[in-house]
């Protein structure tokens, strides 16, 4: 026990001594000195260590983490299916119309998703175009049914021979006329 | 380019390969150039494009040029007949397209006769610069100043004043 002290003494003060010495080091454990930092082997260490203090980065990298995340959640199957569909389904090739056919709406176009959006979302141009028509059909009736509708009223109530502008008046039979029924009354 | 271009618009210049005269035992530093050039990218991309297209061959699919009927004009139409307008006006965007494309081809043929004849453009290629000229000339006079909102309205109204700015430059 008393050995024991004795000895561990001896290291402390040959560390104290000359810490550098390589046999001096592995006496903390005997000695319990509180290694000094600078001086322990370190890798990547030269220098005085700091304690960087800098605001807190969590808010941005979590924004940064969360956007790479739900942009290559989507960004990822899109560029696969993209990539695939231009290597393995290729780009249509331009031919002559043949004779007496009439190609679909969908077989104008070059590229094969075009195609696809074209023949399973769209509706073909013609239809486009008739819908169209139809609803500039519709309006132009609107609009002369209108037209027609001032003109109908300026001529009844000009000349008011028509069903409308009628000003309801009392009923001939029901007029009392036995006062003035004679010059005499 | 694509495959099936005009041959005689785009003419190839002559050929200038020099004959091969070694004089010297030293390697030709632009001979190991090319080969460097050939194995490290021309080759690669080739057998790709190779691959790729042997894989496409199975699925191949072709698409048509639509050719749309000719429709009674604006000035065809009567006063009212607004479904006749709209017909008017449609044919009048596919022409206005098909002119807008018709003058980037010439002048994409201008470019290329530039571009083959180097420094020596202005003589060389007149006959292209002067169709390009005339064809912009046209362009400008006939869509010119209609603007992002053009319509064939305006466009025949344009060619109303252009016509009576004619009438009064001849009668005076």
């Amino acid at each position: 026990m008393v050995g024991m002290s004795l000895l561990r003494s001896a290291a402390g003060i040959a560390a104290r001594l000359s810490p550098l010495k390589t046999g001096n080091a592995a006496t903390n454990l005997l000695a319990r000195t509180i290694p000094r930092t600078e001086k322990v082997a370190v890798r990547w260490g030269h220098g005085k260590k700091m304690f960087v203090i800098k605001p807190t980065e969590y808010y941005d990298k979590r924004f940064l983490r969360l956007l790479k995340y739900y942009v290559l959640l989507t960004g990822i199957p899109v560029a696969i299916i993209v990539t695939s569909v231009n290597l393995f389904i290729g780009e249509a090739e331009l031919v002559e119309t043949p004779e007496g056919y009439e190609p679909e709406h969908w077989e104008y176009y070059k590229h094969p998703i075009t195609r696809w959006i074209s023949r399973n979302m769209f509706d073909s141009p013609v239809k486009d175009y008739e819908k169209m028509m139809a609803a500039i059909h519709i309006e132009k009736e609107k609009a002369d049914m209108r037209l027609a509708q001032l003109e109908v009223r300026k001529h009844m109530r000009q000349r008011g021979d028509g069903p409308w502008f009628h000003i309801e008046t009392v009923n001939k039979e029901l007029i009392d006329t036995t006062p003035k029924a004679t010059p005499d009354d | 380019m694509p495959l099936d271009f005009n041959k005689d618009a785009y003419p190839e210049p002559p050929r200038q390969t020099p004959v091969v005269d070694k004089q010297t035992a030293l390697p030709n530093p632009a001979l190991i150039l090319s080969k460097l050039f050939y194995y490290s990218v021309d080759l690669p991309v080739t057998t790709f494009r190779e691959a790729v297209d042997s894989i496409q061959a199975k699925n191949k699919s072709v698409y048509y040029h639509q050719k749309f009927r000719r429709v009674p004009d604006l000035t065809q139409c009567q006063e009212g007949d607004y479904l006749c307008y709209y017909e008017a006006e449609m044919q009048w965007r596919r022409d206005y397209k098909v002119d807008q494309e018709i003058v980037k081809v010439v002048q994409e043929r201008m470019r290329a006769c530039h571009q083959r004849e180097g420094s020596s453009y202005q003589q060389n290629c007149s006959k292209e610069i002067e169709q390009f000229t005339e064809v912009s000339k046209n362009y400008q006079l006939r869509y010119g100043d209609l603007g992002a909102y053009a319509s064939g309205r305006k466009c025949l109204m344009k060619q109303k004043e252009r016509m009576m700015a004619a009438a009064q430059t001849q009668n005076a």
